[in-house]
């Protein structure tokens, strides 16, 4: 990136700045009031433009972007979904920015955390819409019911459904973000038989979505990527399933800290043995972690005390189209299953395909075995 | 008579009442319009599977539903589990509670009243803090499968266990300085109450606890538990052929200290939420003592068989008792049933001389007040839309 980009970024932030913001207070005057020095601050944004893949350069603009985040208006529709992306979000960091800025940003409209409620959450939700046509960027949390024009999910006192309402927003919205894997893909309720014809948002509207997948996504993601329509007023470059790059180009595999074992052909064999006292890989027990593109091996979760992989279960593959299905059973490997994510990168495919080649002998025996092996005694 | 339609929402999704009558409710009907077809998708599917996805019914409580999952798979299977897996399922089942009872007081319950975004803050501090805990043992939180049937997937090590012992310390302390002391003193409390009265909604006083984790005691039997359908999208549930409340008041009711707040208040509004909230340190000072019995060296799963058979649990989720039933046919899943706390409080009744709790507490109080009195029950639409 250039000085030009730099520029640009610059000159985008400044026109922010003139915007009005929503309280009386600004946003380094919030982080002050919650324990937050300048320096905690800085440091936050330069450990953001790490993990956006911004050279370090940035990281005052990052700064600067998120005390101007509280212009930028958000709505957040909810559809048929379980409610953990919000809870994800609600309960990042203790407290801490992102979960500061995510509660200063514009939300003009979100089901859960809005302080309005009944009519007057409508009213607020019409207002916006009217108010910041084109402007705001739309947040959709869950999988669009279509079967029957979409009448499993109707919300408000005239019973809209879902699809009619997310079509609606979205066309005034300025861009749109599906948070988690049920609005990027249709998620669970999408699952075999899908019994609601739930779908994606990407399948349903006519216009650019980008998508953040996860089961829930980390809440890193979400605010790294609304930060970044923040600092671009772009939204960031995505693989072909229409992921933030910086979040989703490397596999859970990749980065994943019992990779030594897999390599050198350490696994669990079932859950409690001697290899999961001992934190061997969990290839065999079923983690998708190798057909899985997500940072959750790097970020971790819940200011980065864990993942699942260390809890000794596997990675479900939660943030792959149809995981669901294709990831099923999701305590037995895959064998040799090709999966659509496989070739979106072909670096990392090439990398992980050798390695899976290597160290592939016993997992190729093994798969050989688990397909015609019968279901457990 | 006049009907007006209301949406309630803030509830992790919407309910939609009907209510009849002018300045009081005369009657009122609840109804909730989304559904997801959980149970559909389970069928045919390895076992194991269900344990990834139940979580996801709610994301709220979505441990209480890998447990009740779990604790159907061991039933039907006569799985044995160790001492140790047990008390570590306990302390996150039982931090989802604590941290569900904080979140549901702040965001969903108190915005009825107070428009003031600094107790989302206060809210969100704790959840954070919490759900830490809960990540030290089960990997991440919310959404994780680390209980098995047999026990638990995660091995803690001496330091994670003295980090949350630590951590639960920590928590209880705050919470008895931000929240609510050990004498039920609450300012929020009084706050939210400056202007609503007291002693609305009360409710048909029939308490059931089915559940028997941490130091609830049951008192009914899951069998006499029957589900019919209703006009909604949801289904009615009752037992023994009547309604009942399930919850924290009905968990905690024989309470020396809910006693006293009971002689004075009866269930109403005010002994709901004070109880939720005073449950809230009753199972972290639970937590706080279990944890001293964990001994490391215990295995923490013991391997089972899958048999086919049929199981039924039922655990006490945040919202009250949650029961899961399973039929196993050659390792795949036959049969899956699930019934959430939230369709036995959110019942609704045709007649008015058999209603439910929350139908019952809405009755004969000014309109004005339904919007609390409704979530003094801490409803989830995301767990009846299943
Ligand atoms: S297979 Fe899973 S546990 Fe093993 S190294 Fe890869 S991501 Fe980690
Ligand atoms: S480890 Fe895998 S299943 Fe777990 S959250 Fe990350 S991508 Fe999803």
């Amino acid at each position: 990136m250039n000085e030009a980009t730099i520029q640009k970024i610059k000159e985008r932030l400044a026109t922010l700045k003139k915007l009005p913001g929503i309280g009386q207070k600004s946003v380094a005057e919030v982080l002050e009031e919650h324990g937050f020095t300048r320096r905690d601050f800085l440091k936050w944004s330069a450990a953001m433009a790490v993990m956006l893949g911004l050279p370090t350069k940035f990281s005052p603009l990052i700064a600067e972007a998120a005390e101007v985040s509280d212009r930028l208006p958000v709505v957040w529709l909810h559809l048929a979904e379980c409610t953990g992306c919000s809870e994800s979000l609600i309960r990042n960091d203790s407290p801490t920015i992102d979960n500061i800025l995510f509660n200063f940003i514009n939300l003009q409209y979100h089901d859960t955390i809005m302080a309005a409620a009944g009519w007057q959450a409508e009213e607020n939700f019409e207002e916006a819409m009217e108010k910041f046509a084109g402007r705001f960027v739309l947040c959709v949390e869950g999988g669009v019911p279509t079967k029957d024009g979409g009448e499993f999910l109707t919300i408000g006192p005239h019973a809209e459904t879902g699809l009619e309402k997310l079509k609606r927003t979205a066309d005034k919205a300025a861009a749109v973000i599906s948070v988690g894997t049920c609005s990027s893909f249709g998620g669970i309720q999408a699952a075999a038989p899908n019994p609601t014809g739930v779908k994606g948002v990407y399948q349903v509207i006519n216009k650019p979505v980008i998508n953040v997948p996860g089961c829930p996504p980390s809440a890193k993601n979400i605010v790294g990527t609304v930060l970044y329509v923040i600092l671009f007023g772009a939204l960031p470059a995505v693989d072909n399933f229409n992921r933030p790059k910086f979040a989703y180009g490397l596999r859970i595999h990749d980065l994943c800290e019992r990779r030594g074992h897999f390599d050198a052909g350490e696994f669990v064999e079932e859950f409690g043995d001697h290899g999961a006292e001992n934190g061997f890989c969990l290839y065999k027990v079923g983690c998708k972690g190798p057909y899985t593109f997500n940072n959750c091996s790097r970020e971790r979760f819940n200011q980065h005390t864990s993942w699942p992989v260390q809890a000794g279960h596997g990675c479900i593959g939660c943030s792959e189209p149809d995981f669901w299905d294709s990831m099923a059973p999701y305590e037995e490997p895959l064998a040799n299953h090709k999966f659509a994510s496989a070739t979106v990168d072909a670096t990392a495919d090439k990398i992980g395909a050798t390695i899976l080649v290597v160290a592939g002998v016993a997992i190729v025996a093994h798969a050989a075995l688990s397909a015609i092996k019968n279901p457990k005694e | 008579m006049k009907i007006t339609k209301k949406i309630v929402n803030k509830i992790e999704g919407e309910a939609s009442l009907k209510i009849y009558g002018e300045e009081k409710v005369d009657f009122v009907e609840i109804e909730f319009w989304q559904y997801r077809g959980v149970e559909s998708y389970l069928i045919n599917r390895p076992v194991m599977d269900a344990l990834v996805i139940n979580p996801r019914i709610c994301g709220i409580c979505g441990h209480s539903h890998l447990f009740a999952t779990v604790k159907a798979i061991e039933n039907a299977v006569n799985a044995k589990v160790s001492k140790k897996a047990e008390i570590l399922r306990d302390i996150t089942v039982g931090l989802e509670i604590v941290e569900n009872h904080i979140k549901w007081f702040y965001i969903t319950l108190f915005p009825t009243q107070i428009k003031d975004k600094k107790y989302i803050f206060k809210a969100g501090e704790f959840a954070a803090l919490i759900s830490k805990a809960i990540a030290l043992i089960a990997g991440q939180y919310p959404h994780n499968s680390y209980m098995v049937p047999g026990g638990v997937t995660s091995d803690p090590t001496n330091l994670e266990i003295i980090k949350l012992k630590d951590l639960l310390n920590k928590i209880y302390e705050k919470y008895q300085e931000k929240i609510m002391d050990l004498n039920l003193n609450s300012e929020d409390i009084e706050l939210f109450f400056e202007n609503l009265p007291k002693d609305i909604g009360k409710s048909i006083n029939r308490f059931l606890v089915l559940g028997d984790n941490l130091f609830f005691k049951k008192n009914g039997d899951v069998n006499l538990v029957k589900e019919v359908e209703n006009s909604s999208l949801s289904k009615n549930v009752l037992y023994n052929g009547e309604f009942v409340e399930v919850g924290p008041l009905a968990r905690n009711i024989n309470n020396e200290n809910i006693r006293k707040i009971y002689n004075n208040y009866k269930n109403s509004i005010f002994t709901r939420i004070l109880t939720r909230v005073y449950e809230g340190l009753l199972i972290l000072e639970y937590l706080i003592n279990k944890i001293k019995e964990i001994d490391i060296c215990e295995p923490s799963y013991i391997k089972c068989g899958m048999s086919n058979s049929k199981g039924i649990a039922a655990v006490e989720a945040p919202r009250g008792s949650l029961i899961h039933e399973i039929e196993i046919k050659n390792g795949k899943i036959a049969y899956y049933n699930i019934i959430v706390p939230t369709q036995f409080n959110l019942s609704s009744s045709k007649d008015k001389n058999k209603l439910s709790a929350a139908q019952s507490a809405m009755i004969n109080e000014k309109k004005e007040y339904i919007d609390s009195i409704f979530k003094c029950f801490d409803i989830c639409a995301v767990c009846v839309s299943h």
